[in-house]
C-alpha cells in the first residue's frame, strides 16, 4: 500500500515537476522555521539554561505547567485572549464580508475602485504608526475627546480605561484591515456564475434577495475556509499591537497569553515557563481548529481536511 | 477537478495553520551548545608571559540617548579612537537597537542564542539569575587571577579600596566585572524633587518641606493660576510610580520611612508594600489624585510628555535629574520671562524631620559593568586593555576626552572647553560629551568628581545635589548577589508581584480600587510568596555582611 503510494507520488512528481518545484521553497520554509524549532519545545518540560543547551538542561516534568495553571493571572489572561478573539470573530470577521457585498453592489466602477483602494490602504501602514495615531486621537486632549467635550460630555481617558481597551482594539483593527480582508471575498464573488443572477432576476428576486440567495451561497465555501483559518488563529491575537497599546492600568483587559509570555520569557528570561505557556496556547489553538473543521464537516461540504 | 484542487490547497493550508499554531511558542535557540564550559584560567598556562593588547575584540553595549543624538557607533567616540591609537586594538562595538525593555530583550536573546560578544557591558547585578550563575554556567569568566596578573591599575585600586572590592564580588569571592565606580559621595546623588521657583515666588510661597506643606503648595498651584494664562490648566505634581517602586530613585516614598520594595531596618530585610506606612502613603496619594493635585495622565506619562509639560509651562512640581532635568529644561526654555527651577529637599512627614531615603546611587551601582565572556579568545589581553580605563591616561580619556579638544588644563586641573559647554553644533552638554568620552553615561572606569561637577552649568544644579543629599539613606540594601536558585525563585515570585502591584498601585491612587481593599492587596502579595522572597534577600544580606 505504501509502496504503491510512493510509486504514484513519484509518477506525479515526474508529471507535475514544475508545480512541485514551486512548492519546494514553501515546504523548506515551514520545515526550517516552523517544524525545526519544535525541537526546542522540550524546554517546556525542562529547567532550561542557555549555557547547558536543550539536551543538557535537566528535566522538570510538568512543573512549569503547574505553576502557570496555579498562577493568579492564568484565568485572566486566558479569558482576555478568548474574549478579544471572540469580539474579533463577531465584529471583525463579518466586516470584510459585508464590505465585499456592498462593494459588489456599487454600479459605478470608478467609485468602487476608489473605495476599495482607500479602504485597504491602512493595511500597509505600520502598526507602530497606527497605534501612534490611536494615542493622538484618543488622548485626553485629542480629537475624539474634543468632539465629546463639545457635546458637553466629560472627556474619557480611552487609552487608560480598561473597559475601553477591547472596543478600541477591535475597532481599530476593523478600520485598518477591513478592506484587505474583503479582497478574497470580492474574488469569490466574481467567480459566481452570472447566469445564476439572471435566473434569479427572472424569478423576480430583488437585489437583497439576490445577495441572500445567490451571492452568499456562492461565497460560502470561501467564508467557511476563512472562518476555519480564523479559528485556527483564535489564540494568536495581535500581540505586537497590544504591547504597543497597553500599560499596567489596563492589564485587566489587555494582558493576553502572548504578552504574558513575552514579559516572562523574553524580558525576564524564564524561557522554560514561557515555552510551557506557549505550548498550552498552541494546544488550545490546535484543538479549536480540529473542532471548527469537524463542525464545518458536519454542516456542509467545505472543510480543511 | 475543482474539488481536487481545493483538497490540495486545503491540505497545505491545514498544515500551515497547524504548524503556525504549534510553533508560535517554541523559542529559538541553538541546540548544539556544548555543556558547561570550563573557564579558561590565565594562571595555569603561560602565566609568565606578559600579555599584549588584543588585535581586536567585540564589545556589546547600549547606545545611550545622548550618544545616539550624534553617533551611530562608539567607534566614533574620540576616547575610543585614541585608545585604538595607543593599543592598536580594533574594538568592534555592537549596539542593541532601541532602549529600555528592548535592550533587555536583546540582551536576553543574545545570552539565550549563545552568540556572545567578547565583552558585554550592562547591569550585571540585574541580569536574570545573577552574575554568580553566569560564571558557573560558563557564560562569563571569573576575573580574579587575570586581574592579579594583567590589570595593575585596577588591582591597585582594589587593594586600596577593600570595601569596594567587596562590593564587586559575588558571595563566593569571584570578581566578574570591570565596574563603573562612583567613589565620592557627591557623585551618588543626582535625582530629587524639583519645583517651579517662579511659581512659588509669584504666589509668595516658601519651599515646601513636609508632606502637609506639599499639599498646600500643590493646592495653590491648582487654584491660583501661577502661569498666569487665566486658565486652570496647571498640573500641580507629576507622580511617576515607576520611580516610586525603583529602589535607587525612591520618589516620595522615603517620607514615610520605608521603600516600596525591599529595604533593611537594623539588618532585617523588609518589604515596603506590606507595611502600614505604605497604606498611609497610598491613602495620601489617592487623596491628592482625587483633589486634582496629581497629573490625571500620570500612568501614561513618558519622558517626552514630561518634557512637554515642563516646557509648556503647565507643570509645577516633579522629580528629575540635576543635569538631565534642571540643566536640560533651563537650556530649553529660553523665551519664558520668569522660568526658574529649583530643587526641593526630599519631603518628610514631620516638620523638622528628614526623609528616610532619597535617591542614592551605590558606590558600585551594577550598571555599566563590563564582563568578559567565555567566547573571548584572549581574555588576558582584553583584561589588559580594559585596565587602561583605571589608569591615569584612560581615566582622563573616559572622563574628559581629548586634551586640547574637549578639555584644557587650567591651573593643573582639567576643564571642559567650549566644544562641550557651548557646543558649536548646538548639541546639549551631555550630547557633546558623548562624542568625546563616556562619563556622561558610565562605563568601566572611575567617575571623576571634577568632570561631574563641571556638568553642572547652572548654580541651581549644584544646589540641587546638596539639597537632595539631605536624606538619611540608611535603609537601602547594599549590592547583594543571589545564587542561581535564589534568583530563579525570587524572579518567579517577583514577576507576578510586579505585574500585580504596578497595576494595583495605580488603581489605588486613581480611586478605581478603594483604600478599604488594601488589606486584600497585602494578602495577595503574601499569597504570591513575597515573604519567601524576603527570606531570600535576608540570607543574601547576611552573606554580604559576612564577606
Amino acid at each position: 500500500m505504501s509502496d504503491r503510494w510512493f510509486v504514484r507520488l513519484a509518477r506525479d512528481i515526474r508529471i507535475n515537476r514544475h508545480v512541485y518545484i514551486m512548492l519546494l521553497p514553501i515546504v523548506i520554509y515551514y520545515v526550517v522555521f516552523h517544524y525545526g524549532p519544535m525541537y526546542g519545545l522540550q524546554i517546556a518540560f525542562k529547567d532550561y539554561s542557555p549555557a547547558r543547551g536543550f539536551l543538557g538542561s535537566s528535566w522538570a516534568g510538568f512543573k512549569h505547567f503547574e505553576e502557570f495553571f496555579g498562577s493568579m493571572f492564568f484565568l485572566r489572561i486566558l479569558g482576555n485572549t478568548l474574549l478579544l478573539s471572540l469580539y474579533s470573530l463577531l465584529f471583525f470577521f463579518p466586516a470584510g464580508i459585508i464590505l465585499a457585498l456592498l462593494l459588489n453592489e456599487l454600479r459605478s466602477e470608478r467609485l468602487r475602485r476608489a473605495v476599495q483602494t482607500i479602504s485597504y490602504m491602512p493595511h500597509f501602514v505600520s502598526l507602530v504608526v497606527i497605534v501612534g495615531i490611536l494615542f493622538d486621537f484618543l488622548a485626553r486632549d485629542g480629537l475624539i475627546n474634543q468632539l465629546i467635550a463639545s457635546l458637553g460630555i466629560e472627556p474619557i481617558p480611552f487609552m487608560r480605561a480598561a473597559e475601553w481597551f477591547r472596543t478600541i482594539y477591535v475597532g481599530s483593527d476593523i478600520w485598518q484591515n477591513v478592506g484587505w480582508s474583503s479582497i478574497i471575498y470580492l474574488a469569490a464573488i466574481s467567480n459566481v456564475n452570472p447566469s445564476l443572477y439572471e435566473a434569479a432576476r427572472m424569478d423576480g428576486a430583488g437585489r437583497l434577495k439576490q445577495i441572500w440567495y445567490v451571492t452568499l451561497p456562492g461565497i460560502m465555501p470561501t467564508v467557511t475556509i476563512m472562518l476555519i483559518l480564523f479559528i485556527g488563529k483564535f489564540m494568536t491575537v495581535g500581540f505586537e499591537k497590544i504591547i504597543l497599546m497597553y500599560n499596567p492600568v489596563i492589564y485587566e483587559t489587555a494582558d493576553v497569553i502572548q504578552t504574558y509570555v513575552y514579559r516572562k520569557g523574553i524580558l525576564e528570561a524564564n524561557f522554560s515557563y514561557s515555552a510551557a505557556v506557549g505550548l498550552f496556547n498552541a494546544a488550545i489553538s490546535f484543538l479549536l481548529l480540529v473542532l471548527a473543521n469537524t463542525v464545518a464537516k458536519r454542516l456542509g461540504e467545505t472543510k480543511l481536511w | 477537478m475543482k474539488n481536487r484542487h481545493w483538497k490540495h490547497v486545503s491540505a497545505i493550508a491545514a498544515a500551515a495553520v497547524m504548524v503556525a499554531a504549534i510553533s508560535g511558542c517554541s523559542s529559538n535557540g541553538e541546540g548544539n551548545s556544548p555543556g558547561v564550559q570550563s573557564t579558561p584560567s590565565a594562571g595555569t598556562d603561560g602565566g609568565s608571559a606578559v600579555a599584549e593588547y588584543p588585535s581586536s575584540f567585540s564589545y556589546w553595549v547600549e547606545l545611550d540617548g545622548d550618544s545616539a543624538a550624534s553617533l551611530t557607533n562608539f567607534s566614533e567616540v574620540a576616547a575610543y579612537k585614541k585608545l585604538e591609537e595607543i593599543t592598536g586594538t580594533k574594538v568592534e562595538f555592537k549596539h542593541p537597537g532601541g532602549d529600555g525593555a528592548q535592550v533587555k530583550e536583546q540582551f536576553n536573546l543574545m545570552i539565550a542564542s549563545r552568540n556572545l560578544t567578547d565583552v558585554i557591558q550592562t547591569n550585571w547585578l540585574a541580569v536574570p539569575k545573577g552574575p554568580q550563575n553566569a560564571i558557573e554556567e560558563g557564560t562569563i569568566i571569573r576575573l580574579n587571577e587575570l586581574i592579579d596578573e594583567h590589570a595593575p591599575n585596577f588591582k591597585k585600586f582594589l587593594d586600596e579600596n577593600p570595601d569596594i572590592a567587596n562590593m564587586i564580588m559575588t558571595d563566593k569571592g569571584d570578581i566578574y566585572a570591570f565596574p563603573f565606580i562612583r567613589k565620592a559621595d557627591q557623585l551618588k546623588v543626582y535625582y530629587g524633587p524639583i519645583v517651579r521657583q517662579d511659581w512659588l515666588d509669584k504666589l509668595g510661597l516658601d519651599k515646601p518641606a513636609t508632606i502637609a506643606d506639599w499639599e498646600a503648595t500643590l493646592t495653590a498651584f491648582r487654584d491660583q493660576d501661577p502661569n498666569g494664562n487665566g486658565q486652570k490648566d496647571e498640573v500641580p505634581f507629576l507622580l511617576e510610580t515607576g520611580a516610586v517602586r525603583n529602589e535607587s530613585l525612591n520618589q516620595l516614598i522615603g517620607a514615610w520611612g520605608i521603600l516600596a520594595k525591599f529595604y533593611q531596618k537594623d539588618g532585617k530585610v523588609q518589604y515596603g508594600e506590606l507595611q502600614p506606612e505604605y497604606e498611609q502613603f497610598m491613602a495620601t496619594l489617592s487623596d491628592w489624585y482625587a483633589k486634582g493635585l496629581i497629573d490625571k495622565d500620570f500612568p501614561a506619562v513618558d519622558g517626552k510628555l514630561k518634557d512637554a509639560k515642563v516646557t509648556g509651562d503647565t507643570l509645577g512640581a516633579f522629580y528629575g535629574f540635576a543635569s538631565g532635568s534642571i540643566g536640560k529644561y533651563l537650556d530649553l526654555v529660553k523665551d519664558h520671562p520668569t522660568f526658574a527651577l529649583s530643587a526641593l529637599s526630599h519631603p518628610a512627614l514631620q516638620a523638622g524631620g528628614v526623609s528616610a531615603a532619597g535617591q542614592l546611587s551605590p558606590t558600585y551601582p551594577g550598571e555599566h559593568a563590563v564582563v568578559i565572556t567565555s567566547e573571548a579568545k584572549n581574555p588576558e589581553k582584553i583584561v589588559k586593555w580594559l585596565d587602561l580605563g583605571y589608569g591615569e591616561e584612560g581615566h582622563m580619556l573616559f572622563n574628559f576626552g581629548i586634551e586640547g579638544e574637549s578639555y584644557a588644563m587650567k591651573d593643573g586641573k582639567p576643564e571642559y572647553t567650549e566644544v562641550i559647554t557651548q557646543n558649536p553644533d548646538g548639541l546639549a552638554f551631555k550630547q557633546a560629551q558623548a562624542r568625546y568620552m563616556r562619563t556622561h553615561f558610565g562605563g568601566p572606569f572611575l567617575q571623576d568628581l571634577d568632570s561631574f561637577l563641571q556638568q553642572m552649568k547652572y548654580p541651581q544644579q549644584l544646589e540641587a545635589v546638596d539639597v537632595w543629599a539631605q536624606a538619611e539613606n540608611q535603609i537601602q540594601l547594599p549590592p547583594i548577589t543571589l545564587t542561581a536558585e535564589e534568583s530563579a525563585k525570587v524572579a518567579s515570585i517577583m514577576n507576578d508581584v510586579n505585574t500585580y502591584s504596578d497595576e494595583m498601585i495605580i488603581k489605588f491612587i486613581m480611586g478605581v480600587e478603594p483604600m478599604s481593599n488594601f488589606a486584600d492587596y497585602v494578602d495577595t502579595l503574601k499569597q504570591f510568596g513575597v515573604e519567601e522572597a524576603i527570606g531570600v534577600y535576608q540570607a543574601a544580606l547576611d552573606r554580604y555582611n559576612n564577606r
